[in-house]
Order: structure tokens, then sequence, then C-alpha cells
């Protein structure tokens, strides 16, 4: 039997997802000539008290992006900040995508030892993470941006610093912080009732990350070897057999490696596609989120709607900053409606 | 004026009239070699400039690969990938080609985007790499024949000048002064011819 603060936290769920933007508030957002357009059509949306206070003479993409940044980590932290046990642990272990996703950043930066300012992350105030963001973007390089993890979830980075070292790759440290993120969430996963929607969800997502990080990096004819050590050891419908047939057969051979399982179209998808580096992104997004918005009308009484909401929220963000960008770069609406995740 | 109009006239003159005139023919001489050196030079350039419009489009194309790395990411996404780049390194020494002094570019270290882990950043900054090397080539060759071009215009000049106006100049009063001279001569031995006449009808 579901707790209270879960069915509270669903009800709340039910009412945020009406804020959300629609398909066709997005594609008609998308048709915009200008900026201050968009900002016009989405002043009528969640982001209207943010963009309010924006000049209209100061708006640009770059300022745009970290509104909807900001918004998205406002509403990641709504369902977090009303849920508390089991569920709230769970939630909370979701939302740490966002510092993860700052600490990749930092990490990034410190690897070519350059400077990394605050306001280059996602914004997330200092009461949401135990991480010190202020204090890691200072340090000179990654051995003392791992020092600073040290008392962290993502402690146990510092024996990775080995293998990064051999390498060279900052990937190989990104990697340990998706592993320990999803290692996390399937853990307190484990604890909560009626799990099955969630195991999906989340399961899905691991899958289609180990997808996106094999497939990457054998376009970029990096050793099996490597690519083996860093993927992410949950296996929810691909299983470590049929990741390491896709490692030794790289894309041209992953129809057949991903035969059997629900991402063969996914690998026919990208086959068909012109550039497929540039495509692999999009086309594992889109199925992610697709997951999502099917679990929505799916899981409607259950603790997976909660997280399908919280993805629909980051592919609304990630839209939303693909239209700002691309009418920055006046690209063509054709061009822009093939990339977005809708 | 012309030049005869200024001339003395002697037999020094008329040596280092011809000295003058040896050594701008030379100098003509040089000049046209340096001519035809700087125009050979061009022409090799020429072959690389012409492959600016293949690097137009391939750069292009790089550029929508970079704006399409820019969708799926966003500004800051994209802008932690590029972060990872090692930059290029570039040396930029004087190189001396018949006396123009140009510029040659030495590439002391390749950019490299091993550190890139997304796969659209990595495409694009592939692709950019990819062309760095062959647009600096490009911007030497152009850098390069631009000031050779006006150095081969000033050379030309100067070619001209001297086939045009100072050679025949110095010709003009080389004739001039030896035909003062001849002249002269002959008026010494008519009246050396008259002298004698006038002693000889003085004696008889």
């Amino acid at each position: 039997m579901r707790s209270p603060s879960v069915i509270y936290l669903i009800t709340r769920t039910h009412g945020r997802r009406t804020h959300l933007l629609t398909s066709e508030n997005l594609k008609a957002i998308s048709k915009s000539r200008s900026l201050p357009e968009v900002v016009d059509q989405l002043l009528r949306s969640d982001y209207a008290s943010e963009i309010g206070k924006l000049p209209t003479e100061e708006v640009d993409s770059v300022r745009l992006e970290k509104i909807f940044h900001r918004t998205l980590v406002e509403r990641f932290l709504q369902p977090v900040k009303d849920t508390k046990g089991k569920a709230g642990e769970f939630l909370e272990a979701y939302a740490a995508r966002i510092e993860v996703e700052n600490l990749k950043r930092i990490l990034r930066a410190k690897h070519s030892q350059e400077k990394i300012e605050e306001e280059n992350l996602i914004p997330l105030g200092r009461e949401h993470t135990i991480l010190n963001f202020p204090a890691l973007v200072k340090v000179e390089n990654v051995e003392e941006a791992v020092a600073l993890l040290r008392e962290t979830a993502y402690a146990a980075i510092s024996g990775r610093l080995d293998d990064y070292r051999r390498v060279g790759l900052p990937v190989v440290l990104e990697s340990y912080l998706d592993d320990v993120y999803f290692t996390r969430l399937w853990e307190t996963l484990k604890d909560l009732p009626d799990s099955n929607g969630l195991r999906w969800l989340v399961g899905e997502e691991v899958d289609l990350h180990n997808l996106q990080l094999v497939l990457s990096l054998k376009m970029r004819d990096l050793g099996s070897r490597l690519i083996e050590e860093i993927i992410i050891p949950v296996f929810y419908r691909l299983s470590k057999s049929t990741l390491r047939d896709l490692i030794q057969s790289g894309l041209d051979g992953a129809p057949e490696a991903l035969a059997g399982t629900s991402y063969d179209d996914v690998a026919e998808q990208l086959l068909k596609s012109k550039e497929p580096s540039i495509d692999l992104e999009i086309t594992l997004s889109r199925r992610l989120y697709q997951d999502a918005s099917f679990a929505l009308n799916q899981l409607f009484l259950e603790l997976g709607y909660v997280v399908a909401y919280m993805l629909l929220c980051e592919r609304e963000a990630r839209d939303l900053v693909t239209i700002a960008t691309a009418l920055d770069l006046g690209i063509s609406e054709e061009a822009l409606q093939r990339r977005l995740l809708l | 004026m012309s030049v005869a109009g200024r001339a003395a006239v002697s037999r020094g003159i008329l040596l280092r009239l011809r000295e003058q005139l040896e050594f701008t023919k030379k100098g003509q001489e040089l000049l046209k070699m340096k001519r035809d050196h700087l125009a050979s030079e061009t022409n090799k350039l020429l072959s690389k400039v012409a492959m600016r419009g293949k690097l137009d489009g391939r750069l292009m194309q790089a550029y929508e690969h970079l704006k399409a790395a820019y969708l799926n990411l966003g500004y800051s996404g994209l802008a932690s990938q590029a972060v990872t780049v090692d930059r290029m390194q570039v040396r930029v020494r004087p190189r001396s080609i018949m006396g123009v002094i140009v510029p040659e570019v030495i590439i002391e270290k390749e950019p490299s985007i091993r550190s890139v882990s997304s796969s659209s950043a990595y495409h694009a900054a592939s692709e950019l790499s990819g062309l760095m090397n062959e647009l600096i080539e490009l911007a030497e060759a152009e850098f390069r024949i631009e000031s050779i071009a006006y150095e081969l215009m000033m050379t030309n000049r100067k070619v001209n000048a001297l086939e045009r106006v100072l050679i025949p100049g110095f010709i003009e009063l080389i004739r001039y002064v030896e035909g003062r001279l001849e002249e002269e001569s002959l008026e010494e031995f008519f009246r050396g011819k008259r002298v004698k006449q006038v002693i000889r009808r003085a004696k008889t």
C-alpha cells in the first residue's frame, strides 16, 4: 500500500503536469521568427516570472538557456521536497543528475586546466547539494577536484584516477559518475513498492546510456577493452553479452547485435542516418522521452508518473534550449524541427 | 628637358656614361630575373589558392555540423565539451623570397580532440580540426601572393623605367657625347689643315 506522502506527491505531479508546455505549444514556439517572439509565447508559462524580468534588449539564447535550466532545476526539486522516506530518497537520487552534469563540466575543464566559472554550470542552490561547487570550480586540476569529492557519494572516483591518467580521457571519469548515479538509483529503486514502472524507466535510460557510450566510442575507434571497462554495470534489457557483441561489431553490426532486444529499431534508424555520429544523441534521447510520454499515460497512479514528469521537464528544457540556439544561429525551421525531441 | 641638353662633353664623361649604361643593363637583367622568379613563385601559389572554393565548401559543411552540435547540447553544453580540446600551437617566422619578407607558419602542436566525449561535438571538432592545417596553408599562400604581387608590380615598374626611360636616355646621351666628340675632332682636324695652308701661303 502506498504511503500518503507518495499519493500526495503523485496528485501534486498530476497538477504540475498541466504546467508543462504541450507538443503544440512547443511546435508553435519553434516556428517563432525571433527570440523576442519566443519570449512573448513563454509569458503564459512557468517561465514567465523569470523571463518577464529580462529586458527585451538583453534577450539572447545564453540568458534564455540559463532561465530554462533554472526552471528545470526548480521543477526537479519540487517533487523531492514534497516526499519523505524511501520515495524521497529515490527522487533525491534521481535529481542528482543535475549535480552529476555540473561535476562533469568541472572535470572536463580541469582536465584541460582551463578556468571554469560557476555561471558555466547549471544553477543549483547550495541547499540542494552537498557538493561544494564554489570550491570545485577553483581547483587547479582533476586530482584536486577528486580530493574534494572525498566525503561525498562520488568518493570512490579516486580509484579511477589511475585509469584516467593511463588513458588521458575525461570520459573515464564521466562514465564513472554516471555509474555512481545509476547504481545508486538502481539500488534505491529495489526498496520501493510497485517499482516495475520505475524499473522500466530507469532501466531503459541506463540501457540507452550504455548504447550511446558504446556506439559513440566505437565511432571514434577507441579500444574495445576500454569501452568494456567504462560501461555502466547495470543491465536491464541489454545484457552484458549483448553489449560485448555490440562493442565488437560497432555501428555496422549493431542491428545484428541488438536483434531480439527492444533497441533494434534504434540501430536501424542510426544506420539509415547520413550522419550517425550527430544523430546518435538525438535518436537515443528521443527514445527515452517517448518512453516517458508513454509512462505518463500508463503509470498515472505510480511513482513512475513522477519520474516520467521529471523526464518530460528535461525534454521541455532541452527543446527550448534548442529553439533559442537555433534562432540565434539562424537555422532554418526545417532543420530545427529535425533536432527537436518532440 | 632632354638628358643631352644638360651634359658636359669629354672623353672621361663618355667612358663614365658607358660604364653606367653597362651597370644599368646588368641591373635590368637582374630585375628581370627577379620578376621571372616572383612570377613563377606566384604560379606555384595559385594552385594552392585555387583550393579555396573546395575549402569554403568543406568549411560550410563543418559549420553545419557545429550548428547541429550546438542544437544537441546548447551553448553551455558545447562550451563544456570544447574546453577539453588541446589547443593548437603555431609559430610564425619570416622567410625571404627574392627579398620579399613573407610569413611561414610552423605547426608545433596539432589540436587534440580525443577528450571530447559527446559524439556530435566530437564529429564537429574532428571536421574543424581536420581543416585547420589547410586553412593555415591557404592563409599563408594568400598572404604570400599578396606580398609577392606587390613586389612584382614594383619590380615591373622598375624594369619598365630602366627599359623605356633610363637606358634609352643613356644611349641617347652617349650618342650625343660621341657626336659632339666626333665634331670636335673634325673641327680640330680642319683647323690644323687651315693653319698648315695659311703657313704654306705665307712662305710662298
